[in-house]
C-alpha cells in the first residue's frame, strides 16, 4: 500500500499541501482532480520521492520514502512527470530502453517490444524522439515508464502519473487509460492526476478532489461526483448527466454566468 | 528480431570504436614520422618494432633518439590529453544537459590554469622538492578546476534544469576572473612569465617528456575510465535529474563523480599541456551528429575521437612553420570556432 498521512509542504509559510493523508491500494486507479494551483502537482512530487516531505509521512508498502535509496524505490513505483525534456538526439528504443536502467529483466528487448506496442509507439522506435509530435512524445514517455514496471513482481508496485494525457487526441487518451486498467492485474496500484472528469468518471476505481492544498473529497467514484461538491471545487456550475447508451455518469460544464458578462464589457473597453 | 536488433547495435557500437582505434593509429604513425626532423615512414616502423624485438630493417641511432625520446611522449601526451578533453567534454554536455558547454567555455581550463600558475609560483624550484612538482602541479590544477566547474554549476542550475543563458555568462564570468588572475600572477613571477602565458592560453605540447607519461596516465587515463562507468547514469540524467532519480540514480552521487572525474581529467591535461580550446566541444558533438545520443558510445567514441583530433593538430602545429612550431591551441581554435558558430546557428534555427 502506498500510505501519505498528514503531509504538509509549505512554500514561505503558505501551505501548498495541508494535512492530506491518501491511501492507494494495488489492483485500484486513483484519480486525483482539482483546480489548478490545488496543489496536486506538489503532492504528486513528495509522493514520487522528488520533494522531501518534513512534515508527514509517505510510506511503500510499509517502508518509509526517506529510508528508501533511489533504487529501491524504482523497484517500487514508476513515475511519468508532466513534461520531460531530452537534449540529445536520442531515438526512441533508446528512450523507452531508460526504464530498465536500475532493474535486471529475463528478457529486456522483448520486454520492450511488448510495451512499445501497448502503447502504440512500435513503430516509431528508431526516430529521433525530440522530432516527434507532442502526443507521440508523451506516449513514449509512458512506455518508458511501463517498462520500469513491466514485468510482473511478488510485491505490489505503484504507477504515479502526472496528466500523462495532457496532449493526446481522444481515441489516444482512452487508449492510456485502458492500458492502466490493465496493469491493475499485474498488482499495480495507480495514481494519476487528470483534468478530464469524464476519463476519472469512466476508469477510476477511486477518486480525490483537491482544492487549495487539502482534500475535499476521496472516495469511489460514486461517492465523490456529485454536483454540488464538483461545483465547490472547481467553482464552476456542473451538471451530472446519466449517458444514454452505457449509463454511466458525464460531467457537464456550462459557461459561467459571470464570463458571459464579462466578455461585452471586454468588448466595450 | 528485437534481440537481433539489439546485438546488431552494439556490434556497430564496436565496429565505430574500432575504426576510430584504426584511424588513431594512422594519425599517431604519421605523427612519429613527420616534422622539422623527418623519418621516412618505413623506418618509423622499423624503430617501433624493433622495439619489440622484431627486425624490419635498418635505422640510424638519431632516428631512433628522435622517434622515441622527443615524438613518442609528446604523441602519448596529445593522445592522454585529446582523449580526456574529448570525455571530459562529452561527460560535462550530459550532465548539465547541454550541448554548448566545454571545459574551456565554462572556465575549467582557465580555473586549472590559474592553480596551476599560482601553485608554479609559490613553490620554489628547488631541486629537493622536484618529486612535490610532478605530482603537486597536476592535483593543484585539478582543485582550481572542480572549484571553478562547481561554482558554474552551482550558477547555472535553477529547479535541477541547467539555463544555457546563465550558464554561458557564469562561465564568461569565470573565465574572465581566472584569467586576470593569471595574469596578476605571472607579473609578479620571474621574466619568462611572457612565454608562459601564451604556453597556458593556448596550450602546448612541446614540454611532454617521458617524465610526464606515467602521472598523465595516471590521473588521466583512471577519471577517463571510471567516467566510461557512468555511461548508462548519463543516459537517464539525459532526460532530466528528476527523471533520473525516478528511475533508481542516485543523482547527487553520479553528479559528484562526474565533477571530480572531469576536473581531474581537464586539470591534470591543463597542467601538462597549457589550455587547449575547442577539442571538448567538437569531438562529441561530431560523434553524436554521427552516431547519435546514446552515452556508451559517446564517452568512448569521444575519447578517441579526441586523441586523433589533438594528435591531428599537433601535426598540423608541427609542420606548419618548420622549423618553428605554432602553439596547438591556435589551430583548434581554428577548426573549433568555426564550428562553434555554425552550432549556434543551428541551435537558433532549430528554436524558431
Amino acid at each position: 500500500m502506498l500510505q501519505a498521512s498528514q503531509v504538509h509542504f509549505c512554500i514561505r509559510q503558505r501551505p501548498i499541501v495541508d494535512e492530506v493523508s491518501l491511501e492507494l491500494n494495488p489492483g485500484e486507479i486513483l484519480a486525483v482532480l482539482g483546480p489548478n494551483g490545488a496543489g496536486k502537482s506538489t503532492f504528486f512530487k513528495i509522493l514520487s520521492g522528488e520533494i522531501k516531505c518534513k512534515h508527514g509521512a509517505v510510506g511503500y508498502n510499509g517502508h518509509d520514502i526517506h529510508k528508501l535509496k533511489a533504487r529501491d524505490l524504482a523497484a517500487v513505483r514508476a513515475v511519468m512527470p508532466q513534461h520531460t525534456q531530452v537534449n540529445f538526439p536520442f531515438t526512441v528504443q533508446e528512450v523507452a530502453e531508460l526504464g530498465l536502467i536500475s532493474t535486471k529483466v529475463m528478457q529486456p528487448a522483448k520486454l520492450i517490444q511488448e510495451v512499445l506496442e501497448a502503447t502504440n509507439t512500435s513503430h516509431l522506435k528508431d526516430q529521433v524522439f525530440n522530432h516527434l509530435s507532442g502526443g507521440e512524445k508523451q506516449r513514449v514517455q509512458l512506455a518508458r515508464v511501463l517498462v520500469q514496471i513491466w514485468e510482473t513482481k511478488p510485491f505490489p508496485r505503484y504507477l504515479l502519473l502526472d496528466e500523462p494525457t495532457s496532449s493526446l487526441d481522444i481515441a489516444q487518451q482512452h487508449a492510456v487509460l485502458k492500458i492502466l486498467q490493465t496493469l491493475k492485474s499485474r498488482n499495480i496500484g495507480i495514481l494519476v492526476i487528470l483534468h478530464e472528469l469524464n476519463l476519472a468518471a469512466q476508469y477510476a476505481d477511486k477518486i480525490a478532489l483537491l482544492k487549495n492544498g487539502m482534500i475535499a473529497k476521496a472516495g469511489t467514484v460514486k461517492e465523490v461526483l456529485e454536483e454540488e461538491i464538483l461545483e465547490y471545487v472547481f467553482d464552476h456550475p456542473i451538471q451530472l448527466i446519466q449517458n444514454p447508451v452505457t449509463g454511466g455518469l458525464l460531467i457537464s460544464a456550462t459557461a459561467q454566468a459571470q464570463v458571459q458578462t464579462s466578455i461585452p464589457t471586454f468588448k466595450q473597453a | 528480431m528485437i534481440t537481433a536488433l539489439n546485438h546488431t547495435k552494439i556490434q556497430s557500437q564496436n565496429l565505430t570504436l574500432l575504426g576510430f582505434g584504426f584511424v588513431l593509429v594512422l594519425v599517431v604513425l604519421a605523427s612519429l614520422s613527420l616534422g622539422a626532423f623527418s623519418i621516412p615512414f618505413p623506418q618509423t616502423l622499423a624503430i617501433l618494432f624493433d622495439q619489440i624485438g622484431i627486425q624490419l630493417g635498418t635505422f640510424e641511432v638519431q632516428q631512433a633518439n628522435v622517434l622515441l625520446q622527443i615524438r613518442m611522449p609528446r604523441v602519448l601526451m596529445a593522445m592522454l590529453v585529446g582523449g580526456g578533453l574529448g570525455i571530459a567534454g562529452a561527460a560535462l554536455q550530459g550532465m548539465f544537459r547541454n550541448p554548448l558547454v566545454e571545459p574551456g567555455l565554462i572556465g575549467v581550463s582557465t580555473g586549472s590554469a590559474l592553480f596551476a600558475v599560482i601553485f608554479m609560483v609559490l613553490v620554489p624550484t628547488v631541486s629537493s622538492l622536484a618529486w612535490i612538482k610532478t605530482l603537486g602541479l597536476p592535483l593543484f590544477a585539478f582543485i582550481g578546476g572542480l572549484i571553478c566547474v562547481t561554482a558554474v554549476y552551482q550558477l547555472s542550475k535553477s529547479q535541477g534544469r541547467t539555463d544555457t543563458a546563465t550558464l554561458i555568462l557564469a562561465g564568461v564570468a569565470i573565465n574572465a576572473l581566472a584569467a586576470a588572475l593569471i595574469g596578476l600572477v605571472l607579473f609578479f613571477a620571474d621574466d619568462s612569465a611572457l612565454r608562459s602565458f601564451t604556453f597556458w592560453s593556448l596550450g602546448d605540447l612541446g614540454g611532454a617528456t617521458w617524465a610526464k607519461v606515467p602521472v598523465s596516465l595516471m590521473l588521466i587515463g583512471v577519471p577517463s575510465v571510471l567516467l566510461l562507468l557512468n555511461s548508462r547514469q548519463l543516459n537517464a540524467l539525459a532526460l532530466g535529474e528528476q527523471e533520473a532519480f525516478h528511475m533508481g540514480v542516485n543523482v547527487q552521487q553520479v553528479k559528484i563523480r562526474l565533477l571530480i572525474c572531469s576536473a581531474l581529467v581537464v586539470g591534470v591535461g591543463v597542467s601538462m599541456v597549457g589550455m587547449i580550446g575547442f577539442v571538448g566541444l567538437v569531438v562529441p558533438h561530431l560523434i553524436r551528429i554521427l552516431f547519435g545520443a546514446d552515452h556508451r558510445l559517446v564517452l568512448p567514441g569521444s575519447f578517441l575521437l579526441g586523441a586523433i583530433l589533438l594528435n591531428f593538430a599537433d601535426l598540423i602545429a608541427r609542420v606548419i612553420v618548420i622549423p618553428a612550431e605554432m602553439p596547438i591551441g591556435v589551430i583548434t581554435a581554428l577548426l573549433g570556432a568555426p564550428f562553434f558558430i555554425w552550432l549556434i546557428f543551428n541551435l537558433n534555427k532549430s528554436k524558431n
